[in-house]
């Protein structure tokens, strides 16, 4: 039976290798070979190996709270714990096979216990959503802000505040800028049902201006406060918040055009994750900006081209 | 009259889905199609609204194309976008004229909730209040009643035939031919990707006793076997 659902796995995996496409292919070969390279120098040396070996517990523990086939795994198979546990294994056979080859014992101990301890547990993460008359004040277009602001109100306006009132520091608003700006990122994340787009009423060109123009006014809405607050007391350095303001402004463009590129509907597109990554990057590496502002140009004729089935009638 | 003419689609070059179909639909009236699985009634009507590009043929609408902005589509399975209320939900579609509650007083759906709690049958009705919402000449609905209880099917039966008496064009398919027989003018079969007959309301009952016959005369060899 494991046998069967471990195959079952290698052709799910496989699909969705063939369903990348090459050049994505190459690009995730490339990531996966970087991280096998810094596994095998990590696990090496002490501390390293424990840090490693902590933080793929953490990985798995966190797999294993959000997958979503428990039930059907429970519900069909007696030894349900132990299919967890051989998925898991295989998961981490690498990490494994370079503890064994650099002797580091008690990580590899540490490591086989948490995977039984983490298959012993029956969690599900509750997702909290707050829903408040805040809400009311986002534009009904704005459905991503609407979900996302419920899901992530509580951390949303802490920061704020905290950004607020410390605008006195100068590194305070710089940090909770970023904080905020990242945020926003997971509310684009899954891909409405067609319907929605369709809600619109407007031809692709002008749909696609209309979610850039909604997201960047919201943003503003939220930052602008920020960002007069630091200038109050930093005037001279004027130009940090607003480089990050209009770096965000840059990442979420290409942001909204990586989602509607790939858009599938009422699904995560692997593709779109995988672009939205190196825009991640780039907020964090400034280097990566003229890629991202290149694939913007890019993505944007392909979302034309990919949303025009819905919206064709609409041109 | 909306013209379907030899239209034609594959998703890959082996099988036709739909091959040469060719219907006309009265307008002001209930079309329902029906069809056993993988006739290619879901495909029809995804043609039909333009979601998949056919490989050809012609649909028409009094002789011009039929675009969107004509038609609202109820699809089988219903999703929406996570953490959002159904208020929200409507709210998305312009029609400034719909009453969302007034109409809500027929489903007594939680509008101001989060989505994500809504049961299956919850969600149905919140899908069809948004294509009530859209008030498009032409409504598509594939599998309207699935999941739906009794009283709610009777009451969506009720919308539906005061609404073609308003002037509406309604395609509808349904597994269960009883809630089809009950409600439509013309009942349109599917098979193999081709419209095999169309029957006119007096014709219902025969084509419904017929239909049954041809399905468990062709299985009863086997069930006998299995059984025995």
């Amino acid at each position: 039976m494991i046998e069967t659902i471990v195959k079952i796995r290698f052709k799910q995996i496989y699909r969705a290798l063939i369903g990348l496409g090459l050049i994505r292919i190459i690009f995730l070969i490339g990531l996966f070979g970087f991280i096998v390279f810094v596994l095998f120098i990590e696990t090496s040396k002490y501390p390293d190996s424990y840090y490693v070996t902590g933080l793929t517990a953490l990985i798995i523990l966190m797999v294993h709270a959000k997958r979503q086939d428990k039930l059907f795994l429970k519900t069909n198979f007696d030894n349900y714990k132990r299919i967890c546990f051989v998925e898991y294994l295989i998961s981490v056979s690498i990490l494994i096979t370079f503890l064994i080859f650099h002797f580091q014992w008690i990580p590899l101990l540490l490591l086989l216990s948490a995977l039984y301890l983490i298959i012993q547990l029956d969690l599900k993460i509750k997702k909290r959503n707050l829903n408040t008359k805040l809400q009311q004040f986002i534009p009904s277009e704005c459905f991503e802000w609407k979900g996302g602001v419920r899901q992530t109100l509580f951390i949303l306006v802490t920061l704020w505040i905290i950004g607020f009132c410390t605008a006195f520091f100068i590194g305070s608003v710089p940090i909770v800028l970023f904080i905020l700006g990242i945020i926003p990122f997971s509310f684009y994340e899954k891909g409405e049902p067609y319907q929605m787009i369709l809600a619109y009423e407007m031809g692709t060109t002008q749909f696609l201006f209309h979610k850039i123009r909604m997201q960047l006014l919201l943003f503003s809405v939220l930052t602008m406060p920020l960002i007069a607050a630091f200038l109050v007391f930093h005037f001279e350095r004027w130009y940090i918040p607003i480089a990050e303001y209009f770096i965000f402004i840059s990442l979420y463009i290409y942001l909204i055009l990586t989602k509607y590129a790939f858009y599938e509907p009422n699904s995560k597109s692997t593709s779109a994750q995988i672009f939205g990554t190196i825009g991640v990057f780039s907020g964090i590496i400034p280097v990566f900006l003229p890629v991202v502002w290149l694939l913007s140009i890019r993505f944007f004729f392909k979302s034309k081209e990919n949303l025009n089935i819905y919206l064709n009638d609409y041109n | 009259m909306i013209t379907i003419k030899d239209i034609n689609f594959s998703y890959d070059r082996n099988s036709k889905v739909l091959d040469s179909l060719c219907l006309s639909l009265s307008e002001n009236k209930i079309h329902g199609i029906v069809g056993l699985n993988g006739a290619g009634k879901t495909t029809l009507l995804n043609a039909l609204y333009g979601l998949v590009r056919i490989d050809s043929g012609i649909i028409s609408r009094e002789g011009k194309n039929l675009t969107k902005k004509d038609m609202s589509f109820l699809v089988t399975e219903s999703f929406f976008f996570s953490n959002i209320t159904g208020r929200e939900y409507l709210s998305l579609f312009k029609n400034h004229k719909f009453d969302s509650d007034k109409w809500n007083g027929l489903f007594s759906l939680p509008l101001d909730q989060i989505i994500d709690g809504y049961s299956t049958g919850m969600k149905k009705k919140l899908a069809l209040l948004g294509i009530l919402k859209q008030d498009k000449p032409i409504m598509i609905l594939d599998e309207p009643f699935n999941g739906l209880d009794i009283e709610t099917c009777r009451i969506i039966r009720s919308v539906l035939l005061r609404l073609k008496e308003k002037g509406k064009t309604i395609l509808i398919t349904s597994h269960i031919i009883e809630t089809l027989t009950n409600l439509c003018d013309y009942i349109h079969y599917l098979e193999k990707g081709t419209i095999n007959y169309s029957k006119e309301k007096h014709d219902f009952a025969e084509f419904e006793r017929e239909l049954f016959e041809s399905i468990e005369n062709k299985n009863v060899e086997l069930i006998t076997e299995l059984i025995e």
